[in-house]
């Protein structure tokens, strides 16, 4: 019977060496990971003590505050589905997204900056707080923006920059939620197919369609082999490659007509040849150069923001991977695979209206501590430089014909000149296209740039243009209307 | 000699112990008052008292067992202090109860042997008992465990584990002769006469009747696994623990097809993520808590363990999951020490069972020294998600009167084994 006793004192070292295996892997190697899930609300119960900082909007309305309840600050947001996907929760149950999750250090208090400052308090016995984060969200941009999409009772998203500077001024996502009570409605929020929780700005992938025109144009016009008087042809309102058709919007043939008519016309047979000749090397160089194939450097999680470019079996695939010319082609119109977020397609805007320059995106304009002190200031930072001043320029003005006679005239209005590309993707199905509008005002001054998709939008594609207009009209300050 | 070892032994376990409870004192003073140190006094003095009844009773017993014991009850009371004063003092008073189960073994049982004459009735208490607990048990996490008797809760599981090991011991000692002859030969496996597998079946139809009735996969394995473990001893043939592999597998899928709480136990072991604020959340909270506690853990009393209102994050925290509560505050440091102390325990009662001269004492402390090994591991293992959970729990830690007292009911067995063999030896 010994050696069977041996041989069971053996199992059982091997069965609590197996247990041994897996506690070293849960604390050790898989410990920051559960840290970090955004279900793990232990830190958040923990920081609950702390009065946490505000989250307030460009102009101090109040978008975050605490409520104290059996010594622990809860949180409520007055402004209840204002921008709530960037603003995102700080509940104990759900966790925690959006910069309540990334300003955490800051609101409670935590990071380094403020950490001088509670030390002193808690040795004066005065109760911790955290630090306040102002965003640059401007409201009445926001509520605009939103309003205009709640109208028109479509899904779909909008974001507004500062041409200068890179702050986001707006970042629409509708549907949206009430951040005061999703607890209660967290089952079915989580089952709707209109996924209101998701940020449609920094998240939701969107076939660019005739709105990719922008970053093709754009190497067309810097290879030197295209000026916007190169003459084209379309007698078919089709072209053939590789016995692929690829197909105008109407299948009506435009004629004679330069370049600058096939961008405001958006002639897809005619951007069909500029992306064949042009090759997928140059086009996707200049995806590249306008920050495709990376997250945008915002301050949300980084789970809360998706890289643009092109996806293949819903996995970003990398610039150099093999596509036919008939690939290219679809690509240079916008179709192939590309998908994009409104942030990026804003940020293409900021860059053409800023010379070139595409600037870095930011929605947290400073962190102060409760004196008042400001322990951080957002400055602008340059992301990278896509385009030349000179490229950016001629783009200016082949916008400014889009909207004055193209495709873009639902956005023109008397006040201002606004410059844009529309793009309508096909999306498949019974849904209607999505539908964009990317652009920039005053064209000849540069301000504000925006990016607006609609989805399921009608069939021509017109409902994201006047939502641009009136969103740019707000952020200048001006009446909306024509 | 041995009683002097364990003396020796004894007093790194009084101050780890005391030390314990200083620890707990100094990092919850808020919420607690100074009572901690005297619960640490009481402790060490209980298991002095009980040292200084070995050294009468049965001086020539394992040395270590006991100051290993010793060790797992305070961690045991020290967390549950932790958690919640009032229960640790309702542990205490299980644990005395425990330890006077523990002295009247030791005391009038000295010759353990005549149990040998009334396996069959003891085996047939331990049947009866979890019949009761079936027809009269109550509900609790959709497994039927408990009874309620007077305004006590007891698990009659704990104790029938004790007594069917017992009659296993017995039985198989009288049997193995036969159960160890080949008859003949299934698919190159050597099998005794058909005749004689009949207790085989017959374990396995309880186990799986214990399983369908009482809804637990858990101690439904315990004493499936007892028992392959003792027949493989008394037989030192593969052929049971493969049949019974082969059997409780198929039994196991089964129940997977047929029974809600299994299939939920094994979804949620399967990825718990999904659900994690609904059936997921008790084993997601564990992790997070496991997680948290990283290499060295936060420090006793210093972990995230209640909600403000005093309220345990993890249901069942001081029973069922009070492994999640040692690996967070005392790390993976604390969390592989508690394990060793298992081994430990487990290696002295293998020992035990390989030095005792008799059959009986041999499959009687391989029986006790397996179902120690197999009740941590399917506790421990669930909690960290390596198996899927089932509620039983962690021998001489985990709060509950009838785990306590059935323990150390064990525990006496086996020190009453090893006095007989080292006594022996000596004489």
């Amino acid at each position: 019977m010994n050696s069977s006793i041996r041989k069971l004192f053996y199992v059982t070292v091997a069965l609590f060496a197996g247990l041994m295996g897996m506690l070293v892997y849960l604390q050790m190697v898989d410990a920051k990971d559960l840290a970090d899930n955004p279900h793990n609300t232990r830190k958040v119960y923990e920081q609950m003590r702390i009065q946490r900082g505000l989250i307030l909007a460009s102009d101090k309305t109040v978008l975050a505050q605490n409520q104290k309840q059996d010594n622990l600050y809860y949180r409520t947001y007055p402004q209840g589905d204002f921008a709530a996907q960037l603003i995102g929760y700080s509940d104990p149950t759900y966790g925690q997204t959006g910069l309540e999750h990334s300003m955490n250090d800051y609101l409670t208090g935590t990071a380094d900056e403020v950490e001088l400052t509670n030390f002193v308090d808690t040795l004066l016995g005065r109760e911790q707080r955290g630090a306040d984060v102002k965003l640059t969200i401007d409201p009445k941009v926001q509520s605009t923006a939103a309003a205009e999409l709640d109208k028109l009772g479509k899904r779909g998203s909008v974001v507004v920059l500062d041409v200068h500077t890179g702050a986001v001024l707006a970042m629409v996502s509708s549907p949206t939620f009430d951040l005061n009570n999703f607890q209660a409605n967290w089952q079915q929020l989580n089952s709707d197919p209109d996924a209101p929780l998701l940020n449609r700005a920094t998240q939701g992938l969107y076939t660019p369609g005739s709105s990719f025109k922008l970053i093709t144009t754009a190497a067309a016009l810097e290879s030197g082999q295209f000026t916007p008087d190169s003459k084209f042809r379309d007698d078919k309102g089709s072209i053939e490659i590789n016995g692929n058709v690829i197909h105008n919007w109407t299948d009506v043939p435009f004629g004679e007509h330069n370049f600058a008519e096939a961008f405001s016309e958006s002639i897809n047979t005619t951007f069909a040849q500029v992306g064949e000749q042009l090759g997928q090397s140059k086009l996707e160089e200049y995806q590249q150069k306008f920050g495709l194939y990376q997250k945008p450097p915002l301050e949300l999680p980084p789970d809360e923001i998706a890289a643009s470019g092109r996806y293949v079996n819903g996995q970003l695939a990398s610039p150099g991977d093999s596509m036919d010319p008939v690939q290219v082609a679809w690509m240079a119109i916008g179709q192939e695979n590309v998908q994009v977020t409104p942030l990026q397609m804003a940020m293409i805007a900021q860059a053409i209206g800023n010379g070139g320059k595409e600037m870095k995106p930011y929605a947290v304009d400073s962190v102060m501590d409760y004196n008042g002190t400001v322990i951080k200031q957002a400055s602008p930072e340059m992301w990278k430089q896509p385009i030349r001043a000179d490229t950016a320029a001629t783009m200016t003005q082949m916008m400014i014909k889009v909207v004055n006679e193209g495709t873009g005239l639902g956005a023109k209005t008397a006040k201002v000149q606004i410059a844009g590309k529309t793009g309508t993707a096909e999306v498949g199905g019974n849904k209607g296209p999505n539908a964009w509008f990317v652009g920039f005002a005053p064209a000849n001054n540069p301000q504000v740039a925006i990016a607006v998709v609609v989805e399921d939008a009608d069939e021509r594609g017109h409902d994201s243009s006047p939502i641009a207009r009136d969103t740019l009209l707000a952020a200048l300050g001006l009446p909306p209307g024509q | 000699m041995e009683r002097r070892r364990e003396l020796v032994n004894f007093i790194p376990v009084a101050m780890l112990t005391l030390i314990g409870f200083a620890t707990v004192y100094a990092a919850r003073s808020a919420q607690i008052d100074s009572s901690s140190l005297s619960y640490g006094l009481l402790f060490v003095g209980l298991f002095l008292a009980v040292h200084l009844l070995m050294r009468m009773a049965a001086p020539h017993a394992d040395p270590y067992l006991l100051p290993i014991t010793a060790l797992l009850s305070a961690m045991g009371i020290m967390m549950i202090y932790r958690i919640d004063p009032a229960l640790a003092a309702a542990q205490t008073r299980w644990l005395m109860a425990g330890l006077a189960l523990f002295a009247a073994i030791v005391i009038f049982l000295r010759d353990y042997r005549k149990l040998d004459d009334y396996i069959y009735l003891l085996g047939i208490v331990g049947v009866l008992l979890l019949a009761v607990t079936i027809v009269a048990g109550k509900e609790v996490n959709g497994a039927r465990l408990w009874m309620g008797i007077g305004g006590l809760s007891i698990q009659p599981g704990e104790f029938s584990k004790v007594l069917i090991t017992i009659f296993l011991a017995g039985y198989l000692h009288s049997k193995r002769e036969l159960l160890s002859t080949t008859t003949w030969h299934l698919f190159g496996l050597p099998m005794p006469a058909l005749k004689h597998l009949g207790p085989l079946v017959t374990m396995w139809g309880m186990s799986f009747a214990l399983l369908l009735l009482m809804n637990d996969l858990g101690t439904s394995l315990l004493f499936f696994g007892i028992f392959l473990a003792m027949t493989y001893v008394a037989t030192g043939r593969m052929t049971y623990p493969v049949i019974g592999g082969v059997l409780f597998s198929g039994g196991a899928v089964l129940a997977y097809l047929v029974k809600a709480t299994v299939h939920t136990r094994v979804d949620i072991w399967i990825n718990p993520w999904i659900e994690f604020d609904g059936r997921g959340y008790q084993l997601v909270q564990s992790l997070f808590a496991i997680g948290d506690g990283g290499l060295f853990g936060t420090g006793l009393g210093k972990g995230y363990l209640l909600f403000p209102s005093g309220q345990t994050i993890i249901p069942a925290l001081p029973t069922d999951f009070i492994f999640s509560a040692i690996a967070e505050e005392l790390g993976l440091a604390g969390a592989t020490a508690l394990i060793v102390l298992y081994l430990l325990f487990c290696y002295r009662g293998f020992k035990i069972a390989v030095a005792a001269d008799d059959g009986f004492s041999k499959l009687l402390a391989a029986g006790i020294a397996a179902s120690f090994a197999l009740q941590t591991f399917v506790i421990i293992g669930g909690v960290i998600k390596l198996i899927p959970l089932t509620g039983i729990t962690l021998p001489f830690v985990s709060y509950g009167g009838s785990s306590i007292v059935a323990n150390f009911g064990a525990l006496a067995l086996l020190l009453l084994i090893s006095n007989r063999t080292n006594a022996g030896r000596v004489g």
